[in-house]
């Protein structure tokens, strides 16, 4: 049963902290199913939202839990945009390296960003990259924005 | 995250449940590395049994990945056992399907070290 109102938007605030991460996890479960994703698709934009919120948290503000991470999300009939905005100093998404290479493949981090882009149909960073906006569509892949 | 420690002949198997993300991976890591100390001289032998974990982030990949190297630095070895849905998806995408050794069954992951 879809019970998605269009266009809602749900907004969560929580403090810069790694142990908060389950807050994340429970929340977008949540919407996911109230959603009607499908299972596939449900793994994939949980994983991606908490490598987000993992990277808003531990590179952007610093594990500073005085700051927030701050995060938006947009519900549509046939899609869920989800923002993600932290209070650092913003990143290059060009310096980060591709951990498929060879030499990165055994490394024990660096896979973040990937993930998140692997697994949303899109994936925007706004500068100074202080904010990233990914988009999961519900429909058949003929409908990615990739 | 739960994380049961038992073991079969010289093998050790670390049962774990839950999620396997943020902070607490480092849980993981560190019964990794306990169970790395305890075996200090001799080849540690380690199953990761992940049949009741839901989620596994980066990190969590990570600390998995760091266990992995760690062992295979020393002569030993480490297993996963049970790596479904969200697990196995992720380590295709990361590329690591032909890193790591994959059983379905306990008995069998046991006897892979013998």
């Amino acid at each position: 049963m879809d019970r998605t109102p269009d266009g809602h938007v749900i907004s969560l605030d929580i403090p810069s902290s790694m142990q908060l991460v389950y807050v994340l996890d429970s929340v977008i479960s949540q919407i996911l199913k109230e959603m009607g994703f499908d299972d596939e698709s449900r793994e994939q934009v949980n994983l991606a939202v908490i490598e987000a919120g993992t990277n808003a948290i531990k590179h952007g503000n610093k594990e500073d839990v005085n700051k927030r991470a701050r995060f938006e999300f947009i519900l549509n009939q046939d899609k869920l945009t989800v923002v993600v905005q932290d209070g650092g100093a913003g990143f290059d998404r060009n310096s980060v390296e591709n951990p498929l290479n060879p030499e990165n493949l055994l490394k024990s981090s660096g896979r973040g960003i990937f993930l998140m882009e692997t697994c949303m149909d899109a994936v925007t960073y706004e500068a100074p990259g202080t904010t990233v906006r990914m988009v999961k569509y519900k429909k058949s892949p003929s409908n990615k924005q990739k | 995250m739960e994380i049961v420690v038992r073991r079969r002949d010289d093998v050790t198997i670390l049962d774990v449940a839950g999620r396997i993300a943020g902070s607490d991976s480092l849980d993981l890591k560190r019964a990794i590395d306990a169970q790395i100390e305890i075996a200090a001289g001799n080849i540690a032998k380690i199953v990761l049994n992940l049949e009741r974990v839901r989620i596994v982030d980066s990190f969590g990949l990570g600390v998995i990945v760091a266990a992995y190297t760690s062992i295979q630095r020393n002569g030993g070895r480490i297993a996963l056992l049970n790596v479904g849905g969200n697990i196995k998806n992720l380590i295709v995408m990361a590329k690591l399907m032909t890193i790591f050794d994959r059983y379905d069954n306990e008995d069998e992951a046991v006897a892979s070290f013998q």
